[in-house]
C-alpha cells in the first residue's frame, strides 16, 4: 500500500481552552483513493487546509476522492463551501465521496440542500467500497 | 553517570596512575556521582584530589579510602578511589588533569552560557511573536528585556495612533512599581533620548550622568528630582520591520555604575527585533479587524418605518477572533407598499466577507424593488453571486410581507429556517431546507403563509444558535424555548439581549443577525 501522510494542524489561540478547538486535515493514499480525514471544528480557521490538501490529493490523480468528516465536532459554512469546490471546483477531477454521520455535520448538510448533491456514506469503509 | 568512550577513557588513564610503592597498579574503584553531588565536591572543577575524611564517608560509607579523586563528567561526575597505599599523591595528578583541560572547561562553560542566552532569546521572542494584544506583548517584552539585561529596572515607551490620526505615547515599566514613574512627564526628545527614539542605535553607557549629552535640557539639566537612581544606562529602538518607523524604544537603568555588557545590549536589541515584529502583527491585526467592523457596520441600514409593523432589528459582530464581516440583514419597503426583509451570511470573513456581503446586499436591493418574486430574487442574485465572485456561499432568507392580503411570501437559500409566531400557537420553524445556498443553487422555490394581526416573524443568522460548542440542533430548540418570554417582555431590546446572551453564555465568537416583525395590527398607515 502507498503510503503518504500529510498533516496539518491548526490552533486558534482567540477562543480558549474550553472550545478544545485543533482541528486538523491528514490526507492519506489508499490504493489510488486520496482519502482526506478532518478532525475537530471545519469552520473558518481549518477550512484553507481543507483546501490546500484537496488541491494536493488531486495532483494525485486519484480515483476517487474521499472526505471523512466522521471526527468533525463543527461543520460552519466555510467548511460547507469547501466540500462543494471539491465536487465542483476547477480541481474536481475525481469523483467526491463524503463520510458523515451523526446530527453535528448530516444536519448542516440537510438544511443548506448539499446533502441532495453530495454522495454521502456513513462510514469510510462504505465510502471506500469501489 | 556520565557514560560514552570519551569519559571511560579519562578514567581508565585516572585509575592507572593509581600505584603502589613497587610503581605496580593498585586496585581501585569507582562511586558515580550524581549532579547535585558533582557540584559539591567538585565546584567548578574539572578533577579534585578529595581527601575530607566526612565527604569521603559520606560517599562511600564503611571504607577506608586512602586516596580519591573526582572527575567531573558533563553534569554527573565520578569518584575513583583506593583503600591501598600508593605512592604518587592524588593532588598532584588532579592538578596536571585541570592544567591540561582548563582551556576546554572554559570553553565548554562559554559555549553553554551561549546557547542558554540563544535559547532564552528564541523563546522569547516565540511568546512575544505569537501574541495579538498590544498590551501584553509590551508589558511581556519589558519584563523578559528588564531580566535579560540584569537592569535595575526597565521601561518601554511606544507611539499609538489614536482613531483620529494623532500620535500619542504610552509606556510600561518592569523592576519597579509603575507608581515611581507616574509624578514624572513623558521623556522628551533630549540629547540623551534622541538617539532612541529617532532609531539612530542602541546607547549603552557605564555612567550616563558622566556622558556629554546628559543634563543638557532645562528644566532638570539631568534627571528630575525624585526619579530612580540611574547609573549605568542602556536603551534600544524598536523598528517595525515592514515600514522602518520608530515603534517605540526600551530603556534600561541601574544605580550602580558599568552593569551593562555588550551581551546585555545584544539580548536587548533582541528582544527589541522580536517586540517590533510582534507590534507590527498586532497593528496589522487591528487595521484588518476594525476596517471589516466599520464596512459591516456601515452597510447595515437602519430599519425605515412601517405602517402596522414593529420592526427590531440586532446586529453583533463577533466578540472575538477575526470573524467579523459576514452577516447582514436588510428591511425594503416596495412601491407597493410590501415590505422585504432579508437575512443573510457570507462564508468566509474580514475585508473580503464584508465586500462581497455589500454587494449581495444591493443585488437584493435591486431586484426586490423591482418586485420580483422571491424565487425569481434569489435565482437572479445567485447567478450574479457565481459571476461576479466564482465560487461562493452565501446563505439568505428572503420574506416579504404582502399587507394587502396578509400573507408572507418567502424563500430561503440554504438558510437557518425562519420562526413564525402565530397568536395562540405555538413557534414554528418555516422554510427549513428550501434550497441550496446563492452561489452554489440555482432553484429557489417559494412558499406563502397567512401573517395575520398579532403575529411575529423572527429571522436569524447562525451565530446565535451554533458555535463549536453549540450543537445547531439543541442551539435550535433553546431559541425556540425562549422565543414565548421575548414576545411577553415589556422590553423587547432588553428581552433579546438576554435571550443572545443566554444562548451564547455570554460570549459569541461568530457575527449575529436578528430581524424581529411583530405585526402590531389595522393602525394608520
Amino acid at each position: 500500500m502507498d503510503l503518504m501522510h500529510e498533516r496539518d494542524v491548526t490552533w486558534d489561540s482567540s477562543r480558549g481552552e474550553a472550545a478544545g478547538s485543533a482541528g486538523s486535515v491528514a490526507l492519506e493514499n489508499r490504493d489510488g483513493t486520496a482519502v482526506l480525514r478532518v478532525d475537530g471544528a471545519l469552520d473558518l480557521a481549518l477550512a484553507p487546509k481543507l483546501r490546500r490538501l484537496a488541491e494536493r490529493a488531486a495532483q494525485l490523480q486519484p480515483t476517487m476522492l474521499v472526505i471523512d468528516l466522521t471526527g468533525v465536532t463543527f461543520l460552519a459554512s466555510a467548511g460547507m463551501a469547501e466540500l462543494i469546490r471539491a465536487h465542483r471546483g476547477p480541481t474536481a477531477s475525481a469523483p467526491l465521496r463524503v463520510v458523515a454521520s451523526g446530527r453535528i455535520t448530516l444536519r448542516p448538510l440537510e438544511l443548506t440542500r448539499l446533502a441532495d448533491e453530495l454522495a454521502i456514506y456513513p462510514s469510510l469503509s462504505d465510502a471506500l467500497v469501489p | 553517570m556520565p557514560s560514552g568512550p570519551e569519559f571511560d577513557a579519562v578514567l581508565d588513564a585516572v585509575r592507572r596512575t593509581f600505584v603502589d610503592g613497587d610503581s605496580a597498579p593498585a586496585a581501585t574503584a569507582v562511586r558515580p556521582l550524581e549532579p547535585a553531588e558533582a557540584r559539591a565536591v567538585l565546584g567548578d572543577h574539572v578533577a579534585i584530589a578529595v581527601t575530607d575524611r566526612t565527604v569521603l564517608a559520606d560517599l562511600v560509607p564503611g571504607q577506608d579510602i586512602t586516596r580519591a579523586i573526582a572527575i567531573a563528567g558533563g553534569e554527573h561526575g565520578a569518584l575513583v578511589y583506593t583503600t591501598r597505599e600508593t605512592g604518587e599523591l592524588p593532588s598532584a595528578i588532579a592538578g596536571a588533569i585541570e592544567a591540561a583541560t582548563a582551556n576546554l572547561a572554559r570553553t565548554v562553560r562559554q559555549l553553554q552560557g551561549e546557547a542558554a542566552l540563544l535559547d532564552a532569546l528564541h523563546a522569547i521572542g516565540r511568546e512575544l511573536t505569537a501574541q495579538l494584544d498590544i498590551d501584553r506583548i509590551v508589558q511581556d517584552a519589558t519584563d523578559a528585556a528588564t531580566k535579560a539585561t540584569g537592569a535595575g529596572f526597565g521601561a518601554f515607551f511606544y507611539n499609538l495612533i489614536d482613531e483620529f490620526g494623532e500620535s500619542y505615547t504610552l509606556y510600561t515599566i518592569s523592576g519597579v512599581p509603575r507608581e515611581a514613574f507616574a509624578r514624572f512627564p513623558m521623556p522628551r526628545n533630549t540629547e540623551v533620548f534622541a538617539p532612541t527614539f529617532d532609531g539612530a542605535g542602541t546607547v549603552r553607557s557605564p555612567d550616563i550622568t558622566k556622558d556629554p549629552r546628559f543634563g543638557k535640557n532645562a528644566p532638570h539639566h539631568g534627571m528630575p528630582e525624585g526619579h530612580l537612581p540611574v547609573c549605568s544606562y542602556l536603551a534600544v529602538s524598536v523598528l517595525s520591520p515592514t515600514s522602518g518607523e520608530v515603534l517605540g524604544g526600551f530603556f534600561f537603568g541601574h544605580p550602580e555604575p558599568d552593569r551593562f555588557t555588550p551581551r546585555h545590549a545584544y539580548l536587548a536589541e533582541g528582544i527589541a527585533g522580536y517586540t517590533a515584529i510582534a507590534l507590527d502583527n498586532a497593528r496589522l491585526y487591528d487595521r484588518e479587524r476594525s476596517l471589516a467592523t466599520e464596512l459591516s457596520r456601515s452597510m447595515l441600514p437602519v430599519a425605515p418605518p412601517t405602517p402596522g409593523l414593529d420592526v427590531f432589528t440586532r446586529y453583533l459582530p463577533a466578540a472575538t477572533g477575526s470573524k467579523v464581516g459576514g452577516d447582514w440583514f436588510d428591511v425594503i419597503r416596495l412601491p407597493s407598499d410590501a415590505t422585504a426583509f432579508v437575512i443573510g451570511d457570507v462564508a468566509g470573513h474580514g475585508v473580503t466577507a464584508a465586500t462581497v456581503m455589500g454587494q449581495v446586499r444591493t443585488a437584493i436591493r435591486s431586484y426586490a424593488l423591482l418586485e420580483l418574486p422571491p424565487s425569481e430574487v434569489l435565482r437572479n442574485v445567485s447567478e450574479l453571486t457565481v459571476g461576479l465572485f466564482g465560487e461562493s456561499f452565501v446563505t439568505c432568507f428572503y420574506a416579504v410581507h404582502r399587507p394587502a392580503d396578509g400573507t408572507l411570501v418567502y424563500a430561503n437559500a440554504g438558510h437557518l429556517p425562519a420562526i413564525l409566531v402565530r397568536p395562540g400557537e405555538a413557534p414554528e420553524q418555516i422554510g427549513e431546507a428550501l434550497a441550496q445556498p446563492l452561489g452554489v443553487g440555482s432553484k429557489f422555490p417559494q412558499r406563502t403563509a397567512g401573517f395575520p394581526p398579532g403575529a411575529d416573524l423572527i429571522l436569524y443568522t447562525d451565530g446565535l444558535v451554533e458555535s463549536r460548542t453549540r450543537d445547531l440542533t439543541l442551539g435550535i430548540e433553546w431559541l425556540l424555548a425562549g422565543i414565548p418570554g421575548v414576545l411577553t417582555a415589556a422590553d423587547l431590546g432588553k428581552a433579546w439581549d438576554k435571550l443572545v446572551d443566554d444562548l451564547t453564555r455570554g460570549r459569541h465568537d461568530d457575527d449575529i443577525a436578528v430581524i424581529h416583525v411583530h405585526h402590531r395590527g389595522e393602525d394608520a398607515s
